[in-house]
């Protein structure tokens, strides 16, 4: 068996065997989940070692089994340049996620099922060559995601928020079927499979209609992008991120919601080239409401998590505005900020959960001064807030910047506006918060706060940091990977665009 | 050792330090001061070794070792090490000064409860600044550009429990922010334009086709490059962040807030001289000017022994902005270089005083010092009179530079820089008069005592370096390297010079000699109360910010909450939900009604039908 159906089973065969565990054992319910997750991410570091990277656009580790004939639908994994580094990201955040859940006390044993299942199909989604699997492992990780939300979730707007955030994925996840099956029924019908090798070969041989593009890379475009909270469909993330228990939020702000741009790097852009580039501009002034509005709105909150919660909406942003600039430096750079934001979003709803279980409050006016009682927590979000405003050293930055580059050639006054929300509104609600969290004389009330002390407990959040620095201090571990596939993808649009560009469709 | 790894290990060795200090040595005070100084220390010795070997000799292909860092599409980021001339000398005063500082503060902070803290961020800021030194392109540059800024953030706010020094890291960083904002527009529009980021690589592109970068676009990516000059070196109008600074330990702001990181801006400006057009240089030249105006005036009305001498500093690197605008790119770095030791010394001194008055910073609380803190007294003095421009002092020589200079480009900037040198030498001796020779004024003095070896052996070292960088001919390996600016005539520049010392000194001696208190807010208090307010700049700011930036989150969270949120999704919710109540009226499960309703429904229809 391929290395990658080991990484993507282990967590759903663990869930299979908790649900015979009895309730009453919960340190074996524990023990179980961490070692599924530990030897899926520990698998998925060997895989990204023995990747080879001088063949980053051949897929590696392949599986396939046929399932449907009929229908064309196998079960298909591999990984090339493109989402190798996202399977590692995956796997580490969700081992995190794992270490991250000793906060659950009740009903433990759901609570891990649901987090394993969750963990292997958003593994499996990334991993997954064949569209029906890549939707339907993405669905196995998303309804995980609302039922935790809804039992184990925090504060009043709980209900509201688990609500929300199912309606909008829900009617995201439909959108970006109806253009998965559109697509399936644009292969001619002796041909038709849903194998997405076969089809991204397939038309790029032979090209889609035009008109086709035209109507179904929108549907793809706000289907996955209502996924990844693109304005002006955002605010469901931050509400949901506040209610959601910390493993839930890490996975889902870190992985999950990275689907939705995969999906539009992965199918949208190769297969519909000329969709693309008709819808490019639109995508650029869409990821203003991102990064200006959201920015803007998140130097507002005075909730910790809603502040996490919209600058990662507000980071989604850089993403988009790379993949609009539709470039290998952009679209590079776009990936590198995914894999870096993965880990950052998991390692902020790490922190702010911690903080949540000392305190039992988020607000920032009620906290303060919190450096002196807990330095190892404090250094931790201190180092999170500037990998946040893209300091360099983090991971954030080389992507960040690679996205600067990429889009200052194509839309010269959106990316100005942009290096404005990195630099100085990213800058400045981060600051905020390390002000009023951390900074400060402390209040006699939060001497009962605790420190992050044994092993065990810093172990998920130096793992995150630990991958953030690596990755900041050797992006071209991932760029290396990450560019020849870019490089393929932007030849086959660039080849489409150049006659539009003559048409006068992009000014 | 391999010479081409020895600039590997100056830049290294403090990151080491840092790195083994934040996850060793927490716990053990007295091995993270070692291992901090150590570091520096031994990168001071290694720049030593590696100056006195290239010394002689041309450098002929200093970026002999690259890193290939980040290598994506058409842009090439290597990790470079650049070495000619100008960066050797940067490292010797950086690592120079940054020993001496140091060693200084092991006792200054020993009872202090983050030493540990303090020298990890104390080592993270050298590797920083060793970085912009050795930078050899334009991201290079900003990563660590970005990482003094990051280092300067924690030292000043070592002491985060204060409300002050918490606000204050925060508006150094974000004030910063701002600069680096423009700066990385500029090399956006540079990488664009030329199709290369690496300086060796412009500098020949644009010697072999100097028509590559002109006019309008070479101005404005001059000037947006300039931009992060103006927040490092805080020129007016992003000048605001520096006094604010000196909430951190003393230390700290003789290292980066005058000697080093401070002067990046103007390193850099020198570095990229070649970019730059003349359209530009005539504003940057202004800026200076201005800059260094204000700043003196400013410097007028603090009584904050730090604050007097932060404003001198912006003051000072005004000077230098100045003296590159006018094209003499050789003596804004002398004057960068003589300013470094003097300034650290005059910090180094102030932090000196403050240690023995148990931190007592208003001037006017000190006075009578001399004969209680001798050594700190009379290197203080020292280094007043180099900043003041007192021959033979080094000072005197790379500021008459810099008159010259003016005197031979720019008239108007003259006068402004003759006007400063006269401000100088009245505040500067306004300190010295108030706190150290005239009457005492509190009983903290009665308690003072000169302070520990540690500390006064720094004192004399810079004060040394002081006296002698003017003689060992710094001014001619840097014009070696930048060229030899078109000088005015010296002979005016000097009688001006020396006039604007004695009117200077004069008038503070008058005023100042043996005042119990300021003569200056009883004769003229508007005037005492705009420059001691810094002439508004930080509520003007505070008002501009709030009328845009805060005004539009302001907006933004509302449209969110009300509009998005609320109207339309709320309102999408609510809608259905009324739809459903609606129907579910109609829905009584009553015989009646339903035969009601649909005979009602066949009237209608009857009477549309037939009608």
């Amino acid at each position: 068996m391929s290395l990658l159906t080991h990484i993507l089973g282990w967590p759903l065969l663990a869930a299979l065997v908790l649900a015979f565990v009895p309730r009453n054992f919960r340190f074996l319910t524990r023990l179980v989940a961490l070692a599924a997750t530990f030897t899926s991410a520990a698998l998925a570091v060997v895989m990204f070692v023995k990747f080879d990277t001088d063949a980053a656009t051949d897929f590696q580790f392949v599986q396939i089994l046929p399932w449907v004939k009929s229908l064309g639908i196998s079960y298909h994994v591999g990984v090339d340049g493109l989402n190798v580094g996202l399977v590692l990201m995956g796997a580490l955040v969700s081992f995190a996620a794992c270490c991250c859940a000793w906060e659950i006390k009740e009903r433990e044993k759901e609570f891990y099922i649901l987090l394993l299942v969750m963990t292997g199909g958003i593994l499996g989604a990334f991993a997954s060559l064949d569209v029906f699997f890549l939707y339907f492992f993405h669905e196995l990780a998303l309804v995980p995601a609302f039922i935790m939300i809804g039992v184990w979730g925090r504060g009043e707007e709980k209900d509201y928020a688990t609500f929300k955030i199912t309606l909008y994925l829900s009617l995201g996840a439909l959108l970006a079927l109806i253009g998965l099956l559109a697509l399936y029924l644009q292969m001619p019908e002796d041909k038709r499979t849903f194998d997405l090798v076969a089809m991204t070969a397939h038309f790029r041989a032979q090209g889609m209609d035009g008109s086709a593009q035209q109507f179904i890379f929108p549907l793809l475009l706000f289907g996955f992008g209502i996924l990844v909270s693109l304005w002006p469909f955002h605010t469901w993330a931050p509400l949901a991120y506040g209610a959601a228990p910390t493993a839930t939020a890490m996975l889902h702000a870190g992985v999950l919601k990275k689907f939705g741009l995969y999906g539009l790097i992965r199918i949208a852009l190769p297969m519909m080239p000329e969709g693309a580039a008709m819808w490019m501009n639109c995508l650029a002034l869409l990821c203003l409401g991102n990064i200006l509005y959201c920015g803007l709105v998140a130097m507002k909150q005075k909730d910790l998590n809603l502040l996490i919660g919209n600058s990662s909406v507000a980071h989604m942003g850089f993403v988009f505005l790379g993949i609009a600039s539709l470039n290998v430096l952009g679209i590079t750079g776009a990936v590198l900020v995914m894999i870096a934001h993965g880990l950052l979003a998991a390692l902020s709803f790490a922190l702010s959960g911690y903080l949540y279980q000392q305190t039992k409050t988020l607000e920032m006016e009620k906290l303060g001064g919190l450096l002196r009682q807990m330095p190892f927590f404090g250094a931790a979000l201190v180092m999170a807030a500037m990998a946040g405003c893209g300091l360099p050293g983090f991971a954030n930055f080389a992507g960040e910047a690679l996205i600067f580059f990429g889009a200052w050639t194509e839309f010269r006054v959106v990316t100005v506006i942009a290096a404005w929300g990195a630099l100085v509104i990213g800058a400045v609600y981060m600051l905020r918060a390390v002000r009023s969290v951390l900074h400060g004389p402390l209040p006699q009330e939060w001497h009962v706060a605790k420190d992050v002390t044994t092993p065990w407990r810093r172990l998920p959040f130096a793992l995150l940091l630990g991958a953030l620095l690596l990755f900041g201090f050797f992006p071209a571990l991932l760029t290396r990977k990450i560019e020849p596939v870019v490089k393929q993808i932007v030849k086959d649009a660039r080849a489409v665009l150049k006659p539009a560009i003559t048409a006068g469709v992009k000014n | 050792m391999n010479d081409n790894a020895l600039p590997w290990f100056i830049l290294f060795l403090p990151l080491a330090a840092a790195a083994v200090i934040a996850l060793f040595t927490q716990r053990n005070k007295t091995a993270s001061a070692a291992l901090s100084i150590a570091a520096v220390v031994t990168s001071f010795a290694l720049s030593v070794t590696l100056f006195v070997k290239l010394s002689g000799e041309t450098l002929p292909n200093p970026e002999t070792f690259n890193l290939r860092w980040l290598h994506v599409g058409n842009l090439y980021v290597d990790f470079g090490i650049k070495l000619d001339q100008l960066s050797l000398l940067m490292l010797l005063v950086v690592t120079g000064v940054g020993s001496a500082i140091h060693i200084y503060s092991y006792g200054y902070m020993h009872e202090d409860r983050a030493v540990s803290r303090y020298f990890a961020s104390l080592s993270l800021f050298m590797f920083s600044m060793l970085g912009i030194v050795l930078a050899a392109n334009f991201v290079q540059m900003f990563i660590f550009w970005e990482l003094v800024g990051l280092s300067s953030y924690l030292l000043i706010g070592h002491w985060y429990e204060r409300p002050s020094a918490a606000e204050a890291c925060k508006k150094a960083f974000l004030t910063n922010r701002v600069g680096d904002f423009g700066f990385l527009l500029g090399i956006l529009l540079v990488w664009s334009t030329l199709g290369s980021i690496n300086f060796a690589t412009l500098a020949d592109t644009l010697k072999a086709n100097p028509a590559a970068l002109l006019g309008a676009a070479a101005t404005t990516a001059g000037l947006l490059i300039f931009c992060g000059c103006v927040g490092k070196s805080a020129q007016f109008p992003l000048h605001v962040w520096l006094p604010d600074a000196m909430e951190g330990p003393t230390p700290v702001s003789a290292l980066i807030h005058a000697a080093t990181m401070v002067a990046a801006g103007v390193y850099m400006l020198c570095r990229v001289f070649f970019l730059f057009t003349p359209d530009a240089l005539t504003v940057i030249a202004w800026i200076g000017g201005i800059t260094a105006l204000l700043a003196a005036l400013m410097a007028v009305q603090q009584n904050d022994i730090k604050r007097i001498l932060a404003y001198s500093t912006l003051s000072q690197l005004g000077y230098m902005v100045m003296a590159v605008g006018l094209g003499g790119p050789a003596s804004a770095m002398y004057h960068l270089t003589t300013h470094a030791f003097f300034k650290a010394l005059l910090f180094l001194g102030a932090g000196s005083v403050i240690h023995a008055l148990h931190h007592e910073q208003d001037i006017w609380k000190m006075g009578g010092l001399k004969a209680k803190l001798p050594i700190t007294f009379w290197t203080f003095l020292v280094a007043t009179l180099a900043l003041c421009g007192v021959p033979p002092l080094s000072g005197y020589f790379s500021k008459d530079e810099i008159l010259a200079l003016a005197l031979g480009k720019n008239q108007a900037l003259f006068a402004v820089a003759a006007f400063v040198a006269v401000l100088t030498t009245f505040y500067m001796f306004r300190l010295v008069f108030v706190a150290f020779t005239g009457p005492a004024k509190s009983q903290a003095r009665d308690h003072a005592h000169e302070s520990p070896a540690v500390m006064t052996w720094p004192l004399i070292f810079l004060a040394v370096l002081t006296v002698v960088a003017g003689f060992i001919g710094i001014d001619e390996r840097y014009a070696d390297v930048l060229g030899k600016p078109a000088f005015g005539n010296h002979n005016v520049a000097v009688i001006f010079g020396l006039s604007a010392f004695l009117i200077g000194l004069f008038a503070a001696w008058k005023l100042y000699a043996n005042a119990l208190s300021d003569p200056i807010p009883a004769a003229s208090s508007r005037l005492a109360s705009l420059l001691r307010n810094k002439f508004y700049f930080d509520e003007l700011y505070a008002k501009i910010i709030a009328c845009t930036q805060e005004a539009l989150a302001t907006a933004a969270d509302w449209f969110d909450r009300w509009i998005i949120a609320g109207l339309a999704v709320r309102g999408a919710q609510g809608a259905t939900e009324l739809t459903g109540m609606a129907l579910r009226l109609l829905q009584t499960g009553n015989l009646q009604t339903y035969a009601f309703l649909f005979v009602t429904g066949v009237v209608v229809l009857l009477y549309v039908v037939l009608r």
